[in-house]
């Protein structure tokens, strides 16, 4: 895509292409950069559009998860262990005050559930921007606030539950917030090195081509011959034991990353082959740019959107695979907090007949995924110089 | 093309053959060996493994040899056809495989069929009306399969299998059926219990092949002899059917060697999950116990599969599409 | 919200709130009343079994058997009952009635390593002494008695006159001499002798008497051998096959395997042709009682599709020596049938939906509630038999010493104490036990023999925040950072230590982890919960590199036969308290660490009790429970719970079930219950 396609003659016939947002005949069409066209292409579609809206606000989430948080997610407490989501009563006679009702519960010794009866007595308000447990904004400020809260001041006992308990008694909102920000950080780190050895592998490949095409073509082959499972296995036990969770979560990325680059580089093996004999290539070498300049300056860029579509598609691959890696026991563990944790605590029997609210951490992750999915799909088609 | 295929053939067996040392040390990565991962699980199930049993048993299978011997011990048998004995399953390896594979293809072939009966109607439906209503929700359908953890459906279907229907709970057949001898009763059994691995499987695979469908046929579509041949009047459904369908197809029809491993090993966690008697979950407990040569010969087995793949598919492209012989020399 | 200005809606509201709150406080006191009686709930019955008969006076004179069987001897095929049992019946009065030939028991396994399923079931058991229902005395089984000689150094086994083996060949003292001789003394089967078959470190020998009579000579007494031979030990009979030990095999069978009687060309030949690659692994493999349907064997069942196929398939043995009271050859129930369910989930499912007749392995605590709300549905019945025994434990490695710091504080007495101290033993007990367990710490239930005292059970394990406190203060660890953890002795920052978890059990043993850690902040102890792979769990516990380890202890209520939870006993250990000190007592002190004085003491005392009478033994095994109390070496967190195989799945139409049964793998639950008694009433 090196100037946009389209012919200089403004009385031709009205071309594919921006042209039906904006009238060929507008000379902005012809000084637009390429990036302007994407994104009048990619407004277009309305559901891509509105996925990059959803995916903004998750990353909102990331970053503001203690905030959002309003229960410290490892407070465990037997006596409120399995509770249902709390409903909560937005009006109290007439006025705007939303308010839960405090709940009793105990076990029932016919059936052994958990059984909650809510206490109409004790109502409990919320309130906004409320005092909670500590935790440091953005890793730097101390505060107690958080979005929501109960009264009751800084480092009380947890009184509300929106989504309901875990087995522990842990509040599931606030764990999901946690949970949100660890997923869908493992999904950036994961891409960037994706991204960063499929350019650099698949470059060299399609670029020379000759010896150095062959091995990496054939490591590719290798690579995509062994089946995942026990790759991941092999190399996940051999994590050395004394890493922390964070450090077990980055090399949990890698290890995902190292089998998610082969698609990229094959993509951009593609695109190079088919750009070596393009006249604008030829030419640059011709004028007497140095290989590195012809690479980085004139033909990555024009594959750039595409990898932008490839690497938004590679995201929610990523969220998928760290909850199947978490249900082999193999990924993140407890006492870490990501989707794939919370999912892997709801995999059992008693969770999907009796306590179903364990299994909401589902919800975003298909959001997610599908979000990710539609944004990478409209990228990818804002990208492609001959769409419609 | 003869000598494209035969360089390309001796390529695959060197690349199976670095494939089969690879997963040999994978295998091995995971510290201890086949005896602490079964001490391990009698101690999970209550009981305790003196350590005079561990040490005979070392001795007995040649635990304490260097890997490189033991993995020559196994090369020594595959290439007379012998590919070891489990120590888990105290059987042949072939046999345990043997055991398993028909029904491996079986619900693997169910799923593929299900994928593509989805995914090609959607993937044209959405080329055709891009970004129309229809097409949206045709593409959410599609997607939802991948977004879905697919471990976590594939229970709550078989809990709901049982509320509702008391269907019988996981497996691919009923436990009168499960040794019995053929008959049409046995084959409905089976049937009844393919459509949940069938339905969560093939929802999974949708998203990949609406995409590479729509893509294809947005391809074709721009093509002059489509606007050709609408211009000459014929009925929109044949112009598309007809032609741009068809050559739509090809390159997607050489996908179907990529899907050769998968058709071997079935998926291992929904397996897993629903108790099916296939390769996938025999892959994932072999790895766990570190039951060196059934893993092993899965791996190798896969791995196999997958270079004779992307050897079907290379050629199929390569004889479909004359412009990538080009890019190989 | 008070206030005069409130329209009778509201009083009538407000009333009905009140009457709620009361009722709601009714329930919850009510519902606080069940929970503590809960160990008298429905689900617990009371302890009861079948009985063996030993007076001869009161056996049987005549025989009855199962129709399919006499089809048979009225074909010709098989001898009559009479004399395929023998002179010297097995008589068991069954629980409650005398049952009804017919039926085929479903249950689930989950895979070729679950063979302890099929012992348990369906081995009769076959060893050679067992104990009574309460897992108390021993009794004759196999057997038809055992005579002490020579002031315990020497034990007379009588066997049954005229019994057989399931193909029909005579059990005699042979088989004895065959198992000791040639499979036992053979250093290519069995490599490293078996510690059951030796006292104070000698091995004993084993010699025919007559046909059917077998004498165990050892060089000291071995006061401890009737216990021996009715425990899951080497000498449990043919369970042990596969491992060439068990005390005695079929001779005339395993010949034909065995290079002695065979030629080397012939045995090669065989070899090749089952696909082995060595005659001891054919051999082993021709022993092994779930894999080989060819092989003779004396349990109630016998395989005939082995273990490793996805249907694992026992039919009844018709020479088999057991008999119900009124003469009927057990078992009444024709085959038990085990389905392949290699995923727990999907093998509780079944159990929920009622797709098994009776199981109890593999039955998760956790999912009880789904249990008892299908039990309509699936026309079943749930019982629960806690076991006598720790449901959860944990070990403090004493032999860590790759941070001196920590070392010296696991070897601290009041540091271990301080941190059982911290713990909450009730809210671990409710959220994961369901409140059916027993806080306390590591002796076995009250009833054990060996149990030191009741006091023992609170010693150091009941939640006491500030005295924990105060201790660790007084040890030394009083210092403490700003956010209220202690700092270490040696000025190196925090005090940190760590535990090892195994993930995928069914105890939740990762998940308790996590809720002692935010216990023990209270008392400033930062602990790292690290869940292992079990590989990995035993290479770490083997290196010396574990520091704390979460376990149970089950099977420790039998505390002579299985001390591995007790004191540190076996290096290939999930979770260990000193790897080099096992070194040092299998060793007699060459290798390995000598023990601290306490420790010392206990393995003394415990090594001694083989050789003594039973009064003498009782009180060692109660001082050795004295200690580990005191010293928690092994902090007891949660005991006498169902969790181990203690959720039982029984379908309506089964008799002669027991309403609780002794629940160890001693007693080969539910083995001890007689299942050959079991049966279909309709």
């Amino acid at each position: 895509m090196a100037d946009p396609g389209v012919a200089l003659d403004p009385t031709s016939a009205p071309l594919p292409g921006p042209s039906a947002v904006v009238d060929p005949r507008e000379p902005r069409i012809f000084v637009a950069s390429q990036w302007q066209l994407m994104w009048w292409r990619f407004r277009r579609h309305k559901v891509a559009v509105a996925s990059a809206l959803v995916v903004i606000g998750f990353y909102l989430v990331v970053l503001g998860a203690d905030f959002l948080a309003y229960a410290d997610p490892n407070a465990s407490e037997a006596q409120r262990s399995l509770m249902p989501p709390q409903r909560v009563y937005w009006f109290d006679e007439g006025r705007f005050s939303p308010h839960v009702y405090g709940v009793k519960g105990a076990r029932d010794p016919q059936s052994f559930k958990r059984v909650y009866v809510a206490d109409p007595e004790r109502k409990i308000s919320l309130r906004f921007f409320a005092e909670g447990f500590e935790y440091r904004l953005f890793g730097l400020i101390p505060t107690t606030r958080h979005l929501i809260g109960a009264e009751g001041g800084p480092g009380s006992a947890p009184a509300v539950f929106l989504l309901g308990t875990d087995v522990q008694g842990r509040d599931l909102w606030s764990r999901l917030m946690y949970g949100t920000r660890i997923s869908l950080t493992i999904g950036l780190f994961g891409v960037t090195v994706s991204l960063v050895l499929g350019v650099v592998l698949g470059g060299l490949s399609g670029f020379y081509g000759g010896v150095a095409d062959t091995i990496i073509q054939r490591i590719i082959e290798i690579l995509r011959s062994i089946p995942t499972i026990p790759l991941w296995m092999g190399l996940a036990a051999a994590l050395p034991r004394d890493w922390s969770v964070l450090q077990v979560y980055f090399a949990i990325t890698i290890i995902i990353s190292l089998l998610g680059w082969t698609e990229l580089a094959r993509v951009v093996r593609g695109r190079f082959l088919a750009m070596r004999e393009e006249d604008f290539v030829v030419s640059a070498r011709l004028v007497g740019c140095s290989q590195m300049r012809t690479i980085f300056v004139h033909m990555v860029p024009s594959f750039m959107s595409h990898i932008i579509a490839a690497t938004t598609l590679a995201l929610p691959a990523m969220i998928i695979s760290e909850t199947a890696l978490s249900f082999l026991g193999l990924g993140l563990r407890p006492p870490a907090i990501s989707w794939g944790v919370l999912l892997q605590q709801a995999q059992n029997v008693q969770t999907v007949a009796i306590s179903p609210w364990l299994m909401l951490p589902a919800v975003p992750v298909i959001v997610a995924v599908m979000a990710f999915n539609f944004l990478g799909d409209g990228l990818r088609d804002a990208a492609d110089p001959y769409g419609r | 093309m003869l000598a494209y295929i035969g360089r390309r053939a001796l390529l695959a067996v060197f690349t199976v053959w670095a494939i089969s040392v690879l997963s040999f040390a994978i295998i091995q990565l995971p510290p201890g060996d086949y005896v602490t991962s079964y001490i391990a699980q009698m101690a999970s199930m209550g009981s305790v493994v003196t350590d005079e049993e561990a040490q005979n048993l070392r001795i007995q299978y040649g635990l304490g040899q260097p890997i490189y011997v033991q993995y020559f011990k196994w090369m020594r048998l595959v290439v007379q056809g012998n590919f070891g004995m489990s120590m888990e399953w105290r059987r042949p390896v072939t046999e345990v495989i043997g055991e398993r594979l028909w029904l491996t293809v079986v619900v693997s072939v169910a799923a593929l069929l299900l994928t593509w009966v989805l995914a090609l109607p959607i993937g044209i439906y959405s080329a055709v009306r891009q970004y129309s209503v229809g097409d949206y929700l045709a593409t959410f359908v599609g997607f939802i399969g991948l977004a879905v953890p697919n471990f976590l459906l594939a229970l709550v279907l078989l809990y709901l299998g049982f509320v509702f229907f008391n269907a019988h709970i996981g497996g691919l057949f009923s436990p009168e059926f499960q040794d019995a001898p053929w008959s049409g009763a046995r084959a409905w059994d089976l049937i009844k219990h393919l459509p949940i691995p069938a339905v969560i499987l093939g929802l999974a695979g949708t998203a990949q092949q609406i995409r590479i469908m729509r893509a294809n046929l947005l391809d074709e579509l721009r093509k002059p002899y489509v606007v050709t041949a609408r211009s000459k009047g014929l009925p929109e459904a044949r112009v598309i059917l007809r032609y741009p369908v068809r050559v739509a197809l090809n390159p997607f029809a050489s996908t179907i060697g990529y899907t050769l491993p998968y058709i071997v090993s079935g998926s291992i966690i929904v397996s897993l999950v629903l108790g099916l008697p296939t390769v996938g979950p025999l892959l994932l407990k072999a790895l766990i116990a570190q039951d060196m040569f059934l893993a092993g010969t899965i791996v190798l087995l896969l791995g196999v599969m997958t270079v004779i793949g992307t050897l079907v598919s290379d050629i199929l492209l390569v004889w479909v599409d004359p412009r990538i012989r080009l890019e190989e020399t | 919200m008070t206030g005069l200005g409130q329209s009778p809606r509201t009083r009538q509201r407000r009333s009905r709130i009140v009457m709620a709150l009361l009722v709601g406080l009714l329930v919850a006191l009510g519902a606080a009343g069940a929970i503590a009686q809960v160990g008298k709930s429905s689900l617990i019955g009371k302890l009861e079994g079948p009985e063996v008969v030993t007076d001869a006076g009161k056996w049987p004179k005549s025989f009855k058997e199962a129709p399919q069987l006499a089809e048979l001897v009225k074909a010709g095929k098989l001898p009559p009952v009479a004399e395929r049992i023998g002179q010297d019946p097995l008589v068991i009065k069954p629980l409650k009635e005398i049952g009804k030939y017919g039926g085929t028991w479903r249950a689930g396994f989950t895979g070729p390593a679950d063979f302890w399923n099929g012992f348990r079931c369906c081995s009769g058991p076959d060893h050679l002494m067992f104990w009574d229902y309460t897992g108390d005395k021993v009794l004759p089984n196999l057997a038809k008695g055992l005579e002490m000689q020579d002031g315990g150094r020497a034990w007379l086994l009588h066997l049954r006159r005229g019994m057989k083996w399931s193909d029909g060949k005579p059990f005699t003292a042979d088989d004895f001499v065959f198992w000791f001789e040639d499979i036992y003394r053979n250093k290519d089967l069995v490599p490293t002798p078996s510690a059951a078959m030796a006292i104070n470190g000698k091995q004993g020998t084993v010699e025919k008497v007559d046909a059917s009579t077998v004498r165990f000579k050892f060089a000291e007494p071995y006061f401890m051998f009737p216990d021996v031979l009715a425990g899951s030990t080497d000498l449990a009979g043919q369970m042990w096959g596969y491992r060439a030990l068990g005390g005695f095999a079929p001779a005339h069978y395993l010949k034909q395997f065995h290079p002695k009687y065979v030629s080397a060309a012939d045995l090669d030949k065989k070899v090749k042709d089952a696909k082995f690659d060595s005659w001891v692994r054919l051999f082993l493999n021709r022993n092994d009682w779930a894999v080989n349907p060819d092989l003779p064997v004396l349990s109630a069942w016998k395989t005939v599709s082995p273990i490793n196929t996805p249907t694992w398939t026992l039919e009844r043995n018709p020479y088999s020596v057991f008999v119900d009271t009124a003469g009927n050859q057990l078992p009444y129930i024709d085959r038990v049938v085990l389905t392949l369910a290699e995923n727990l989930e999907v093998l509780n499912l079944r159990a929920i939906a009622g797709e098994y007749d009776y199981a109890s392995r593999h039955v998760d605590l956790g999912k009880l509630p789904v249990f008892l709300e299908n039990q309509q549905k699936g026309n079943y019945k749930v019982y629960l038999d806690p076991g006598d025994y720790c449901d959860l434990i944990i070990k403090f490695n004493l032999n860590y010493d790759a941070d001196p710091e920590i070392g010296k504080w696991f070897n601290t007495a009041d540091f271990r104490r301080a941190l059982s101290l911290g713990i909450d033993r009730d809210q671990i007990n409710e959220t994961f036990w369901l409140g059916t367990g027993t806080p306390g710490s590591v002796v076995p239930a009250d009833n054990n023999k060996y149990n030191p005292g009741p006091q023992y059970r609170k010693l150091w394990s009941t939640l006491d925040v500030k005295k924990a406190n105060e201790m660790l203060d007084k040890i030394g660890l009083a210092k403490k950072d700003g956010d209220g953890y202690r700092l270490r002795a040696d000025g190196k920052g925090r005090l940190r230590i760590e535990i090892m978890t195994l993930g995928g059990q069914f105890v939740q043993y990762t998940q308790i982890a996590e809720m002692i850690r935010d216990q023990w902040k209270k008392i400033g102890i930062d602990l790292k919960v690290q869940e292992v792979e079990r590989s990995l769990a035993l290479q770490r516990t083997a290196n010396n590199e574990q520091q704390l380890g979460a376990w149970n202890n089950d099977g420790s209520e039998h505390l002579f036969t299985f001390p591995l939870h007790v004191f540190p006993f076996e290096l290939a250990s999930v979770a260990t308290s000193g790897p080099l000190y096992v070194k040092w007592f299998h060793s007699a002190g060459a290798q390995g660490k000598e023990p601290e004085p306490r420790m010392k003491e206990l393995m003394e005392k415990w090594k001694k009790a083989f050789g003594v009478p039973e009064k003498e033994r009782i009180q060692l095994g109660k001082d050795v429970w004295r200690i580990a109390a005191e010293e928690v070496y092994i902090i007891g967190v949660v005991g006498m719970g169902p969790a181990s195989m203690g959720v039982r799945v029984v379908k309506n139409n089964m008799g002669n079930i027991p309403s609780r049964q002794y629940n160890s793998p001693d007693g080969k639950t539910p083995g001890i219950s007689r299942p050959a008694t079991f049966f279909y009433k309709n």
